[in-house]
């Protein structure tokens, strides 16, 4: 099943001094159930912004969006909210877990948004996430007394616990070592395995790439795929992350 | 249908839920705030409540010299003095049957000598009819009020003041205590209830009779007073059309004697006669005090409202990327700010109640003479709260437009 499809869509902002910036043109790009896509760009190509498009958190300014079949600028903001509530779960690089709450209330926050039977077993449906990714016995920790890879397990516990159909992952390693970075891509990729998701990655880190089996890369606003996929798409052993990159394809992103 | 409502209903439970969640972790921010609300509403709930009761304490002063609203009297005088009660007793009674005036009393007040253990005193006697209680809220602190079948008995039914009671050295009254009303033809009556003095001044014996039974006890006595007695008529009527009734009793009464020298007429007593609300200035300057007390901790608490929704910016982002829409955005701001007063108009209230059950308060307002004093009147809880939810409300709005108007993508960008 088709989740996402992009025809031509651009975005544009306005900058204070009165001129337009397109931040993105002309995106071309289709996200099928079970989809394991990686976009690589540097920093400023429009990578969070296209991600916040296909997440329905923006509305495209060209072209055209639909999201499960549904043109996402004819849906309204309600419709947009509940939709991306159901249907996607986001993970960020700095984690953005709510300060303050226990892991368990921040594992159930999307469960609130929930108007069905998600609401009511909020408590179980976020010890079993939290379970899931490990943390099982850090339920009522709070983020300041975890540490970053647990922060992040906490937040992929979070993006999942509502089953979306899209995970979008922006940098999910940007702030981890390579090692826990490696074992947070783990974590992602077999919950996404259980569930069919999609999950479309953004990362700067080649090996990390590397993981999926769609390759895209942004250059100035434009998406265009990456011509050779990885030879070896198969997961590496964490510690030999960095011999396992291609070189080529290291070249042919820094061109 | 059934699914929609329960998705509602889900929606609006989760809605509280959240809010409540919220309150918890921002309790310290909040708190501050709070206790101001809490302290306006307690003002406000104690001035509302003091005024009451001063209220209460002011009306039923008047209610006792005047009568409730609206009491008539009818005045029946002719050239030689007052009219004779028995000649104007079958008049007044068709008139007040004519008219179907579920309250009428007639009252005089004249002197006779009771035997007390000590000796012989000359008594003031209240002689009235039953329904003077009820329109004069004469509430007996021991036994009770005349009953109509009291009038006639062979032993008529008395009902004395403390100071009466105690000189018959405060006896029970169930065990039926007699009084000697010695005259021409000495007459037993019983005891059947005991009203307080009517103040501190008030340090004499009286009583009251029934006003048949005063009539008879004088009747054989040729004492020229009780011809000369003068009675007051008086009737309290439904507000509305009082003034339309007054007169037609005055009209029926005049036909009713006819050539019998007397001139009817007819004035009202009570203190709603006075102006349209006695209580009005009092109440300007209650309500004047506490608009201002609360305004100044609806300030209080938007401004923190504010603040604690810019710091949480970044929370909502988050939130609202996890699928929460900009309305459950705006109830949910505008829900922790009402929950929150909603609890400190309880605290302010309870205090209130407290302060306004206190011995002191009891003095301050000088109550012991008020009858029907509620323990807190209701008003004042439900102004209380109802103006801290109002306030919590009003204080949650411009945070809970604020929060609406964060930009998801801003937001959540570091
Ligand atoms: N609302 C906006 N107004 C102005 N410029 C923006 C806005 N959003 C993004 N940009 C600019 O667009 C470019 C792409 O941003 P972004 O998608 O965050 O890049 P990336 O995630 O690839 O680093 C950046 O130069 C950024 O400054
Ligand atoms: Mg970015």
């Amino acid at each position: 099943m088709t989740l996402v499809e992009a025809h031509g869509v651009g975005r544009r902002v306005e900058l204070p001094d009165g001129s337009r910036l397109d931040i993105l043109q002309g995106v071309d790009l289709v996200v099928e159930e079970g989809d394991r896509i990686s976009i690589v760009g540097r920093s400023g190509s429009g990578k969070s912004t296209l991600l916040n498009l296909l997440g329905l958190l923006d509305a495209p300014t060209d072209g055209e969006l639909e999201f499960q079949g549904r043109d996402v600028r004819r849906l309204s903001s309600g419709a947009r909210d509940r939709l991306r509530g159901s249907e996607v779960g986001f993970v960020f690089q700095q984690f953005n877990l709510l300060p303050g709450r226990t892991a368990l209330q921040n594992v159930q926050t999307p469960l609130l948004y929930d108007r069905g039977s998600g609401f009511w077993q909020r408590e179980r449906l976020a010890r079993e996430m939290l379970e899931r990714v490990g943390l099982g016995a850090r339920l009522e920790a709070k983020p300041d007394r975890l540490s970053g890879g647990e922060q992040q397990r906490v937040a992929i516990a979070r993006a999942l616990v509502r089953k979306p159909k899209l995970i979008l992952a922006d940098e999910p390693t940007g702030a981890l070592d390579l090692e826990t970075g490696a074992e947070v891509m783990s974590l992602i990729e077999s919950v996404a395995d259980e569930s069919g998701a999609a999950l479309v990655t953004i990362t700067h880190d080649l090996a990390i790439a590397a993981r999926s089996n769609r390759h895209l890369r942004l250059v100035g606003g434009r998406l265009e795929p990456l011509d050779a996929a990885p030879s070896a798409p198969a997961v590496p052993a964490p510690g030999t992350l960095a011999s396992s990159v291609d070189p080529a394809l290291d070249e042919r992103l820094t061109a | 249908m059934i699914r929609a409502l329960g998705r509602a209903a889900t929606g609006a439970v989760s809605t509280i839920v959240e809010a409540g969640e919220e309150l918890r972790i921002h309790r310290g921010r909040v708190l501050l705030s709070l206790v101001g609300v809490a302290v306006a509403i307690c003002a406000l709930a104690t001035v509302v409540a003091a005024g009451s009761i001063a209220e209460q304490a002011m009306r039923e002063q008047q209610e006792r010299d005047g009568g409730r609203p609206a009491t008539y009297q009818i005045d029946l005088s002719g050239m030689s003095g007052p009219l004779d009660p028995a000649t104007a007793a079958p008049a007044w009674e068709t008139a007040l049957a004519r008219h179907g005036i579920e309250f009428a009393a007639r009252s005089a007040q004249f002197m006779t000598d009771v035997q007390f253990a000590d000796g012989v005193v000359s008594t003031s006697i209240e002689a009235v009819d039953p329904d003077y209680g009820p329109m004069r809220r004469v509430q007996p602190i021991l036994g009770e009020w005349f009953a109509d079948g009291d009038a006639g008995r062979l032993a008529p039914a008395v009902i004395v003041n403390e100071n009466f009671w105690e000189r018959l050295g405060s006896p029970p009254l169930e065990t039926h205590p007699t009084v000697q009303f010695v005259g021409a033809e000495p007459r037993t009556g019983v005891v059947v209830g005991v009203v307080e003095n009517r103040g501190q001044w008030d340090t004499d014996p009286w009583a009251y009779l029934l006003f048949d039974d005063a009539e008879a006890l004088m009747a054989p006595s040729p004492d020229p007073m009780f011809g000369g007695l003068y009675v007051t008529y008086a009737m309290w009527l439904p507000e509305g059309d009082a003034e339309a009734i007054a007169s037609s009793v005055v009209d029926a009464l005049e036909l009713e004697l006819a050539g019998v020298d007397v001139q009817v007429s007819q004035y009202r007593t009570d203190y709603a006669a006075y102006g349209d609300d006695p209580f009005a200035q009092l109440k300007l300057v209650i309500g004047g005090v506490a608009a201002v007390v609360l305004l100044l901790g609806a300030l209080g608490l938007l401004t923190i409202a504010l603040v604690t929704v810019r710091t949480r910016i970044r929370e909502i982002g988050i939130r609202r990327s996890f699928g929460a829409t900009a309305g459950r955005v705006f109830f949910s701001v505008l829900m922790e700010s009402v929950v929150g007063t909603f609890l400190a108009g309880v605290v302010g209230v309870g205090i209130s109640i407290a302060l306004v059950r206190s011995p002191l308060a009891a003095m301050a307002l000088n109550t012991d003479d008020v009858q029907d004093l509620p323990g807190f009147p209701v008003e004042a809880a439900v102004v209380g709260i109802g103006a801290a939810v109002l306030v919590g409300a009003l204080a949650g709005l411009i945070p809970a437009l604020t929060a609406v108007k964060v930009k998801v993508i801003d937001a959540i960008r570091f």
